[in-house]
């Protein structure tokens, strides 16, 4: 207990400041969180996804390392989200028609290798898919997505850093934006 | 649906989109309830209850969901707003402490969909002619300057 005036004055202003710094911590975080499809750390992100190997649905492991260079977007989806399965078609197109300027889009499925394969083997993606279990929903919160819905899609230039971060479908017109502006 | 662009800050958590919670209405009855918050959906095929350590006599009736076309899934069930199950036990464990849990996988109306999810709580059942319990949540809101 602070008896004296000056003491106690000193007290408050320490307690004040503090308030008013972690407030700030607060607001920061706080706003971070909001940002709609902000970029989140590049680096430590990029790298994360850069050192994956993941099995694809023949079970045949597949280093993303294969995979810089190029303007990777890599999609978390999996068979049970029906939105994911309404954006693939999307995905598709502007693989085949980018695929040649460096466009890479990799799948990573939250989900049961056969339900993957099944899946596949009718709606023929063009792009390789990956299985990561129920384990790749947390692997896409290191990646930025708080909530851990899916889909969740993480867009990474040519020279490895992640400038896109989208929760829910693409609509052509921005994913088309995006990608152009990469190319 | 048309494709949205969904800001991450108008989602709500797995268990906030689908609060779960229970209370024990009498000595062989608990009261699951789900508060489905609006513009999210559960999946009527995907919800399972359970009781521990006193099993389930059958399967819990569910209340009639709504129908909903989905271009992949056909026609399937869901449940919007509040859910309210009753689910009886074999045997009444008066006064006794039972984990109900309750699995259930749903999405948001907005474009995307959210993994199974497992919620529990731990609630005694009221003793023979006592009144029901008051409900349990399983993710209490907690308030923080930080939300």
């Amino acid at each position: 207990m602070v008896e004296s005036a000056p003491g106690r004055v000193l007290l408050w202003t320490l307690a004040s400041v503090i308030a008013v710094a972690a407030l700030g911590v607060g607001v920061y975080f706080g706003q971070r969180s909001l940002h709609p499809s902000a970029a989140p750390e590049a680096g430590d992100g990029a790298s994360a996804v850069f050192g994956l190997t993941l099995p694809d649905q023949d079970g045949k492991e597949q280093a993303f390392a294969q995979w810089r260079g190029k303007i990777l977007v890599v999609n978390f989806w999996a068979t049970w989200c029906a939105p994911c399965r309404e954006e693939m078609p999307l995905f598709k197109a502007a693989q085949q028609r980018l695929g040649p300027k460096g466009i890479q889009f990799v799948g990573i499925a939250a989900d049961q290798a056969d339900k993957v394969r099944e899946f596949v083997s009718e709606s023929h993606p063009d792009y390789p898919t990956v299985i990561g279990g129920f384990g790749a929903i947390e692997l896409s919160r290191t990646l930025g997505n708080r909530v851990g819905a899916l889909p969740y899609t993480v867009i990474i230039d040519r020279s490895g850093r992640i400038v896109q971060t989208q929760l829910g479908p693409f609509s052509e017109a921005k994913l088309n934006g995006i990608l152009s502006q990469l190319l | 649906m048309s494709p949205v662009a969904a800001a991450q800050g108008d989602l709500l958590p797995n268990e906030r989109a689908f609060a779960f919670s229970a209370r024990g209405l009498d000595e062989k009855t608990v009261e699951a309830h789900f508060v489905i918050a609006d513009g999210y959906y559960l999946y009527r095929d995907k919800l399972k209850f359970t009781v521990e350590p006193e099993p389930l006599a059958g399967t819990p009736a569910l209340p009639p969901g709504k129908m909903k076309s989905d271009r992949f899934f056909g026609t399937v069930e869901i449940y919007r707003g509040e859910l309210i199950a009753r689910l009886p036990l074999e045997h009444a464990l008066p006064g006794q402490r039972v984990k109900v849990s309750a699995e259930s996988q749903g999405c948001a109306d907005l474009g995307v969909c959210y993994p199974p999810q497992l919620q529990s709580v731990s609630l005694p059942l009221p003793m023979a002619g006592s009144r029901p319990g008051s409900l349990v949540e399983a993710a209490p809101r907690k308030k923080s300057w930080l939300d």
